[in-house]
């Protein structure tokens, strides 16, 4: 069951849009961080059952944060949100354990779409 | 200051936010068509967003030009509701490493003209794909359409010389959306920077209203 999400973006109104296209009923817990460095420290202290990380921020970068919350959790779920839609940067997040990736501009439908089948996976993970 | 340089300035945090982000997307798009054309990952940092009077701008760009030795550039004007001017300016010696980048591995070492000419095209052909595909997005993004004029290429010149202040109309004030770019492989590094004037600006302000109104 999802419940606690973790958004980690420098930018506000990347958080603001994410959040909106999440399903407003599910009673999800948000935690906001806005630096690869911030989302690794809220990672552990919070536990996110979901993180979505952006990939070019300031401090530490997605790349960074991904690598070090894998690093501590093996079964971290991170969702990876990106303007940075290049093949190369798509596969080294994925080898580096990102769960999946989604393409900003985001759209409702691909992030429920997504959400489901991270619930799918935490549920065959329980 | 007219009301239109004054209502600029006045650009609410949010609505520059949403440009940054808008910004954020256009390049990365534009950074991923290139990658399709040349086999490297362009390294993007995050954008900034300065707004400024034009006579400001020439001493802004040479701050951030001043550490190559000497400078590439492309500009193409563009036109739509969103109107203004892209400059894509490489560090030194970018112009030669996009050849080598480029040239297909049998093609290499081949005589392919005199190396000026090809360096000019190579630069234009990559600041057509880097500028086209930004400027594009990011009308896309708004709902708008624009046109471009064909780019314009300086190759290799000392900053002082490239960036003259007579360029742009001092009446107007600028938008400046900077984003650094590095390519991961051939040592090619700079900027981009889009100048759009604040005849832009009322429209500009509306759409990002709408553009963000799909998030309420």
């Amino acid at each position: 069951m999802i419940k606690k999400i973790l958004i980690v973006d420098d930018s506000p109104i990347a958080r603001k849009m994410l959040k909106s296209c999440l399903p407003k009923d599910q009673g999800y817990e948000f935690h906001e961080a806005v630096d690869g460095k911030e989302g690794c420290e809220k990672y552990t202290r919070i536990r996110p059952d979901i993180t979505f990380m952006d990939l070019t921020m300031p401090v530490m970068t997605g790349y960074e944060a991904i690598e070090e919350i894998v690093k501590n959790d093996i079964n971290a779920l991170i969702i990876v949100v990106t303007a940075d839609v290049q093949m190369k940067a798509i596969k080294r997040v994925l080898d580096l354990g990102a769960y999946m990736v989604l393409k900003k501009p985001l759209k409702r439908e691909e992030i429920q779409s997504a959400l489901l089948k991270a619930q799918d996976t935490l549920q065959k993970a329980e | 200051m007219d009301t239109e340089a004054r209502s600029t300035q006045d650009f609410s945090d949010e609505e520059v936010e949403i440009l940054k982000e808008i910004m954020n997307i256009a390049f990365g798009q534009s950074a991923s068509d290139l990658a399709e054309v040349i086999d490297t990952h362009v390294v993007l940092a995050v954008p900034f967003i300065k707004i400024m009077q034009v006579p400001e701008l020439p001493v802004y760009i040479k701050e951030h030009v001043k550490k190559f030795k000497q400078i590439s550039i492309v500009e193409q004007k563009f036109w739509g509701k969103f109107k203004g001017d892209a400059l894509l300016i490489f560090s030194s010696g970018s112009g030669k490493a996009l050849i080598n980048m480029l040239q297909s591995d049998d093609r290499r070492g081949m005589d392919t003209g005199p190396v000026d000419i090809l360096e000019r095209e190579t630069l234009m052909e990559v600041g057509n794909i880097l500028i086209g595909a930004c400027v594009g997005k990011l009308a896309e993004l708004l709902h708008d359409i624009v046109t471009y004029t064909p780019p314009l290429v300086l190759v290799e010149k000392e900053y002082e010389e490239a960036i003259t202040s007579g360029h742009y109309d001092p009446e107007k004030t600028a938008i400046v959306l900077k984003t650094d770019f590095l390519f991961e492989r051939g040592n090619v590094s700079g900027f981009l920077f889009l100048v759009t004037s604040n005849e832009s600006i009322k429209w500009l302000r509306d759409a990002l209203k709408i553009f963000i109104e799909q998030y309420e």
